[in-house]
């Protein structure tokens, strides 16, 4: 290598040091690497720490957690379903609410995103419970049953509320599967599996075994009407007392009832009715009047001026007390089960037991969140088939007001029993504007087309 | 992978030392060489000069002396080079003899434009024109005492093409921040900040609480930033670094580009004291929407109401019209939430010592009330109720700064040198809960009815006069705050052990305690929730740490007659943000003590994240005109995957001087011409966790006890990498007319590979929404035109003009395989820019029967408002072009100078999310104004009758043209000075900012967002109270 005819004033080892120090400072970089990148975050549990008895209780809370989030815990289809049908009005400035009240819900519906997501979730981390359940803590079979619970109620949800064509993912792996979708029919039925499984694992006679047992029954029933299997329906909730409760609790620190939280507390949501608008001079039709016909079980405040304007800042909001700050939600009761043997007797004619069936609830009213209704007057026959079958579907949507069952009930109007959307969903003007849509249910939404078998719903259908 | 290339690094730094001699060896012995700068019209010395002795590590900076002196220089002839802003560059030879003195008298002549002569890169101090990319330099030791710069985001806004700034609104709010367009579809497109050497916190997005009823417990509107805690009138000059091609060295975390701020140094001399103060007003000017409501009656009705009537409804028949009322709150003077607010500000510096140690030292206390102001008819409520009126009721927003700096710098011998750097921060702000937060300002002011009497505030019988749902005295009386103390501070010395070879080591840290408070105290604030008026106290601690570890060695050497230079380095970041957060609602009656509350919330988090690189550089310089530079950097952070090591950057220059060829035949006009490129990598890093697979703990209720959870919350990525933008830049730089028009033209072509997209997992996976995964492609390529003149140069009277221009294009190329992301008005698509506004166009509009009104029916040939079916890309999200233009007038002598700076941006669309959340209340003139334009009712009908539901009609021309500066500065006579005020110098300045806007937006304004700080590619206006005006009256005296 030729060097500069400049003259040099160092020496060859001062050289060779310098380029010495610099290489070992390099190294001492290299080797002090791995020391210097390593990073704890106290923020974050590895997966090899969730290896314990203890964890997989708490993975279970955690699936639990996620369970109530698609009740009462959060915003959801307990919500949006009654939104989409007669439940609930909007009185929310989100556009996500108003297209949902206008039967009109576009794809990409942040709300309704987050709410399938969370349904979702319930399977996929009811089964990653299971696993370290069964794994870590093989004896709690109430607790691994309630596992089933939660997924089967999850799956229920779905198929009660959403289109045709909801992707499921079959195995419990990482990365997951890409779910094929499926008719809600199959969704009812892989629900159907998932409760079955509850019921046969729920067995011990302790109180948590009964309640789990009991709940998931419940829910079992409803399947078997989704899937117009009457008579397993009511044999499935034979026997459960009407007291009973499966329910979702809350508490300040933990979080509290979101049914009132957006409804009463926030005003986002006003309790639906027949006539809307501020001076109540729009008609819905179909629409049962829950906030006007001043039914016990639902008291509701009207108001007539703008005092209790809801989030909107213009729609008078009805507001209700059913539900209060920490009010425990029944996720599964008694009473479902007697409404499920009064329409399965309805069903098989024999309309003596049905309304017996009905007037014992209104006789005894349990309480309803926090409302304990007076004794109600006994029903009437009201004589046709028809006026039967309207007076089963009213009385129910009182007895489980935003309950996350309406709206799979109207599909099931629809779908069992011949009638149609245009004298079963509101109709008409819409009071913020334009007129309801047609849909009928909640369309599984545009982040599952990042599922390569997903292409949208396969129908709008009930 | 890291080791390997830290190996190579090491072992080519190894052969070149030991293979090469160097030129010049230090020896104790040798000569001492004193080099004095005047100016060459009035022999003045030339204070701030930088001198380098050529082809040694040998430089530094002229005392107020205008004198710097080099000990040990070795024997010879020398080359000493002096360059300094607004001067011509001087070079001069002289001998140095062993054991004597030399002394180097340099008469530099003043340049006609000035440019920056030295700017700063990651290896050290560098001549601009040896640099094969372009620079921006922004001279801010002599733009803050004249500009009305408030903060550093005015400071960066329109002075350099290619950078675009979106401001906050409110006082004390950040800015977005963008460098040559967006190169992350899901990771953070700002740029980082370095000051003084070292890494300097930037997060923008930097304000919540445990409780509040802000949207996601912040304002719903902008938030403080941590750039905003800087003083602009400490710093001396702000270099932006804008992209790969130019800040490799800066490593993983730079390819959104760099910006190096640098504080100001002592000077060797007498102690010289600076006294500066100003005050002024902050006005806003802006127009805003009126409200309006419709009066009418259904078919059948007697009594006209505004509940049902709309003109979609007028022209349908469900309604006849009455007639349309309207107010705006703005224009009425005991109902507007504005009035002016108020700035001032003093410092005071001092700079001096000897040539051995000098020191900068500033203080600075700052204030500014922004213009949201108690309405009159609230104060009065508040008098006559006899309710406190608590500070931040009365004026929400407001900011307090002081700033006290100490920077010395020392020649311990003539080979070792030392600096530090420090500056403490106090800032105390608040803020009004705004644009996106139902309980803040913007739901209620731009949202009621088109009269005052919309009754009261719930049950509470406040009227409220044409609000919404509640009056600014509920949403103002919770108090949103920050405050902050933050320490800066760097170490560097510069080990020169001989002339060829020098060692820079520098170590500092900032931190910053923040502190973000909340508090509404039981039986206060707005009736938003049932439990709101039962109190809340939310307090955030946030400590965040930001060490830099930075050293490197320069030897310079000549071989083949070719000037060298290798340079190695290696670097430290280490981060780590901690927040411990704590808050309760439902407080005691009175109290606003956080454990008062039967409702406690806490949370902690932790963000830590590290990165080391290494680096070697070799520039060439063949006969002084071809500069020659080429590098490496590897780098490992704790953030990439467990599959992914380390990544390697190249980067290569050229820079060559054509004029200087000796061939090359200059016109006449033509001075010099110098022809540039650049190629270069960097990249961004993605979050500190995002590679990882874990859980996460929390609680919930289970048959009403509180149990532990645990729930898995990401699914990780050990692939992970960071993003790789690769940047070719090419241009010309040309001085024209005795270098009184210089011409700076710039192209560049930017890639980002492994674009780290956040794939949205379907939720049928059941788990988290997203996956950070190396998917995308996304390219910006653009032009940048920087043209300064000095059009008039008399003794009199002087104008100046700088116009700057730049051009970007933005696409998306591939999202790998994921489909588009797709949001209500936002998309980004491949073939597309990143989060473009997408819409089903409103293709026209025909009042068909002559109404008046424009209305939407399903029959097609009765339909007057016409909407395309298919939803495209209708435009950018924000400007494409940019273009400044400063015109400088100098009158009296040159004693007066006035200056203008106008701004223009075309090429985008601007959401106008306030008129259509408006026209949902309702309240929009396109809904409820019979005399409404058809556009838009048009836009009205599009959006809420029409099937599509389009939002294409409140995306509106963005472009604009804005007078942003005007300052009026009037330099005294020096003797009149001294007569005055016994002062060495004295300059009264009026200056205004934001003045004047074009523009064809239809909202409040086209610049006016809720969101830039929160990183989005799509800032936007949602009611939002917009940019104010600034008026300044400010003197700057020196002693």
């Amino acid at each position: 290598m030729s060097i500069s005819p400049a003259k040099s004033r160092s020496s060859t080892a001062a050289r060779f040091g310098v380029s010495l120090a610099l290489g070992f400072a390099l190294s001492g970089c290299q080797s002090a690497n791995d020391r210097l990148l390593a990073v704890t975050d106290p923020d974050i549990i590895p997966p090899g720490d969730v290896k314990t008895a203890e964890a997989a209780v708490a993975l279970a809370n955690g699936a639990l957690n996620t369970f109530r989030n698609i009740t009462g815990g959060a915003e959801s289809t307990w919500l949006f379903g009654g939104l989409l049908a007669d439940e609930w009005s909007t009185s929310s400035t989100f556009i996500e609410n108003d297209e949902t009240d206008q039967r009109r819900v576009r794809e990409f519906n942040g709300s309704v995103t987050t709410m399938i997501r969370n349904l979702y979730r319930v399977r996929t981390r009811a089964n990653g419970a299971m696993t370290a359940l069964n794994a870590y803590s093989p004896t709690s079979k109430a607790l691994i049953a309630e596992m089933y619970l939660a997924r089967g109620f999850a799956e229920v949800q779905m198929a009660s509320d959403f289109c045709n064509g909801i992707p499921i993912g079959i195995t419990n792996t990482l990365p997951p599967d890409n779910g094929v979708p499926l008719t809600t029919a199959q969704v009812f039925a892989l629900s159907a599996a998932s409760l079955d499984t509850a019921i046969a694992t729920a067995v011990g006679t302790d109180a948590q075994s009964v309640l789990v047992n009991r709940a998931a029954r419940v829910a079992r029933a409803r399947v078997a009407l989704a899937l117009s299997d009457f008579a397993s329906a009511a044999t499935f909730v034979a026997g459960i007392p009407t007291t009973f409760a499966y329910q979702h609790t809350f508490s300040l620190t933990t979080g509290t009832n979101t049914i009132w939280g957006q409804g009463l507390s926030s005003r986002r949501y006003s309790v639906g009715d027949s006539v809307e608008g501020n001076a109540r001079n729009i008609r819905v039709l179909n629409a049962i009047p829950f906030a006007s016909s001043r039914d016990p079980r639902l008291p509701t405040v009207i108001p007539t001026t703008g005092s209790a304007n809801g989030q909107d800042g213009q729609t008078y909001a009805r507001t209700t007390t059913v539900y209060g700050q920490l009010t425990t939600l029944d996720v599964a009761n008694g009473i479902d089960a007697r409404l499920i043997e009064a329409e399965v007797a309805l069903k098989a004619g024999n309309t003596a037991l049905w309304l017996s069936t009905l007037n014992a609830l209104r006789a005894a009213p349990p309480k309803l969140g926090d409302v304990q209704a007076a004794v109600l007057t006994a029903l009437a026959d009201p004589g046709s088939a028809d006026a039967r079958l309207s007076l089963q579907f009213r009385e129910k949507a009182f007895w489980t007001f935003s309950r996350g069952q309406r709206l799979g009930d109207l599909r099931r109007l629809l779908r069992q029993y011949g009638r149609t959307e245009q004298n079963t969903f509101p109709q008409g003007v819409h009071y913020k504007g334009g007129n309801y849509g047609t849909d009928v249910n909640l369309p599984v939404v545009t982040d599952e087309r990042n599922n390569p078998n997903f292409k949208g719903c396969v129908d709008r259908n009930p | 992978m890291l080791y390997s290339v830290q190996r190579r690094v090491a072992a080519l730094l190894a052969l070149l030392l030991m293979g090469i001699t160097p030129l010049r060896a230090q020896q104790p012995g040798g000569g001492t060489v004193v080099v004095r700068v005047t100016n060459a019209v009035d022999q003045r010395p030339v204070e701030s000069a930088r001198v380098f002795v050529v082809n040694t590590n040998y430089a530094g900076a002229t005392s107020a002396e205008g004198r710097v002196t080099f000990r040990g220089v070795a024997a010879g002839t020398i080359a000493v080079r002096v360059l300094r802003v607004g001067f011509v560059e001087q070079v001069k030879r002289v001998n140095v003899t062993a054991g004597s003195t030399t002394t180097v008298e340099v008469a530099m002549a003043t340049a006609a434009v000035s440019l920056a002569a030295v700017v700063t890169t990651a290896t050290g101090e560098q001549r601009r024109t040896e640099l094969g990319n372009a620079t921006s330099n922004i001279d801010v030791g002599a733009l803050t005492p004249v500009a009305p710069v408030g903060s550093l985001n005015d400071l960066l806004n329109s002075r350099s093409p290619g950078v675009t700034v979106t401001s906050g609104t409110q006082t004390g709010t950040g800015a977005r921040i963008r460098i040559r367009g967006s190169n992350s579809v899901s990771l953070s497109n700002e740029p980082i900040w370095i000051i003084d050497g070292i890494r300097m916190t930037s997060t923008s997005a930097s304000f919540a609480t445990a409780t509040g009823n802000g949207a996601g417990l912040n304002t719903g509107g902008n938030n403080p930033s941590r750039i905003g805690d800087l003083n602009p009138d400490e710093i001396e000059s702000i270099e932006i670094v804008k992209g790969p091609s130019a800040a490799t060295l800066y490593g993983t975390d730079a390819a959104n580009g760099v910006i190096l701020v640098t504080t100001k140094k002592g000077k060797a001399g007498a102690p010289k004291w600076s006294l500066y103060s100003e005050g002024g007003g902050v006005v806003d000017r802006n127009t805003y929407p009126t409200a309006y409501s419709l009066w009418g009656k259904r078919p059948g009705e007697t009594v006209s109401s505004r509940a049902f009537c709309n003109l979609q409804r007028v022209g349908t028949g469900e309604c006849v019209a009455d007639s349309t009322s309207a107010l705006n709150i703005f224009n009425e003077k005991d109902l507007t939430p504005l009035a002016t607010g108020n700035r001032w500000q003093t410092g005071v510096q001092v700079s001096g010592g000897s040539e051995t140690v000098r020191y900068f030292v500033s203080a600075e206390d700052e204030n500014e009330v922004g213009v949201l102001s108690l309405p009159t008819f609230e104060r009065q409520r508040f008098d006559s109720a006899g309710i406190p009126l608590r500070s931040w009721v009365n004026r929400p927003n407001q900011m307090n700064r002081r700033s006290l700096r100490a920077n010395l710098n020392a020649t311990i011998s003539p080979t070792l040198e030392l600096a530090f750097s420090s500056n403490f921060v106090n800032v105390a702000q608040r803020y009004s809960l705004e644009s996106n937060s139902t309980a803040g300002l913007g739901s209620q002011v731009f949202g009621g009815p088109g009269t005052r009497a919309n009754g009261t505030v719930g049950t509470l019988g406040t009227p409220l006069n044409g609000y919404r749902a509640w009056t600014p005295g509920y949403s103002w009386q919770e108090e949103s705050a920050q405050s902050v103390n933050r320490f800066i501070w760097s170490t560097q010395a510069n080990w020169r052990p001989f002339s060829w070879w020098t060692n820079r080591a520098t170590v500092g840290n900032d931190y910053s305690s923040i502190s973000d408070d909340n508090l509404l105290y039981r039986g206060e604030g707005p009736p938003l929730t049932a439990t709101t008026r039962l109190g809340s106290r939310g307090i955030n601690r946030t400590g965040t740490n930001n060490l830099t570890v930075d050293i490197g060695s320069s030897l310079q050497y000549k071989l083949f007659g070719l000037g060298l230079k290798t340079t190695a380095g290696a670097q430290y970041i280490g981060f780590r943000a901690a927040l411990a957060s704590t808050g309760s609602t439902q407080l005691a009656p009175a109290s606003q003590n956080v454990s008062s509350g039967t409702s406690p919330v806490v949370a902690e988090a932790t963000t830590i994240t590290k990165t080391f690189g290494v680096f070697v550089e070799q520039a060439v310089a063949i006969h002084d005109r071809l500069f020659l530079t080429a590098a490496l950097r590897s780098d490992q952070n704790s953030a990439f995957g467990t599959n992914f090591q380390s990544i390697v950057y190249p980067k290569f220059s050229a820079s060559y001087i054509l004029s200087e060829e000796p061939w090359f035949k200059s016109p006449a006009w033509l001075n010099s011409l110098r022809l540039r490129y650049a190629y270069g990598q960097s990249g961004v890093q993605p979050g500190p966790n995002d590679a990882q697979l874990y859980f996460g703990a929390g609680t919930t209720n289970i048959q009403t006890a509180d149990q532990p959870t645990i729930i898995q919350q990401a699914l990780g990525n050990p692939n992970l990498k960071p993003e790789r933008s690769a940047e070719n830049e090419t241009g010309f730089e040309a001085q024209m007319f005795n270098s009184r028009l210089s011409l700076d033209a710039t192209y560049y072509n930017k890639i980002t590979k492994d674009a780290l997209i956040a794939a949205v997992l379907p939720p049928s996976y059941g788990l988290v929404t997203t996956q950070l995964r190396n998917l995308g492609a996304v390219r910006n390529s653009g032009w940048e035109l920087g043209v300064t003149a000095q059009l008039v140069n008399r003794s009199y009277f002087g104008w100046d003009m700088n116009v700057s221009a730049s051009g970007n294009a933005n696409v998306v190329e591939s999202l790998g395989d994921t489909p588009p992301q797709i949001g209500t008005t936002n998309r980004t698509v491949a073939g597309y820019p990143i989060a473009g506004y997408w819409a089903a166009p409103i293709t026209g509009y025909q009042d068909k029967n002559g109404d008046g009104l424009l209305t939407y029916f399903a029959d097609s040939a009765r339909n007057e408002v016409f909407v395309a079916d298919s939803v495209v890309f209708r435009g950018y999200a924000t400007p494409r072009y940019n273009t400044t233009v400063t015109n400088g007038f100098e009158f009296l002598n040159r004693k007066l100078r006035f200056t203008t700076l106008w701004d223009i941006r075309k090429g985008n669309l601007w959401y106008n999310n306030t008129d259509r959340i408006r026209c949902t209340r309702p309240n929009c003139s396109g809904r409820n104004n019979l005399l409404a334009a058809f556009v838009d009712q048009a836009t009205n009908i599009a959006a809420s009758e029409a099937p599509q539901r389009t939002l294409d009609g409140f995306l509106q021309d963005g472009g604009f043209v804005r007078l942003r500066e005007v300052s009026l500065a009037y330099t005294f006579n020096p003797k009149l000075a001294a007569r005055l005020l016994k002062a060495r110098s004295l300059t009264l300045v009026v200056s205004g900012r934001n003045l004047k806007l074009w523009t064809k937006y239809r909202g409040a304004d086209p610049e006016s967002a809720f969101n830039t700080t929160s990183g989005t590619d799509a800032p936007s206006e949602f009611q939002t109270i917009a940019p104010a005006s600034y008026f300044i009256f400010r003197f700057n005296l020196g002693y």
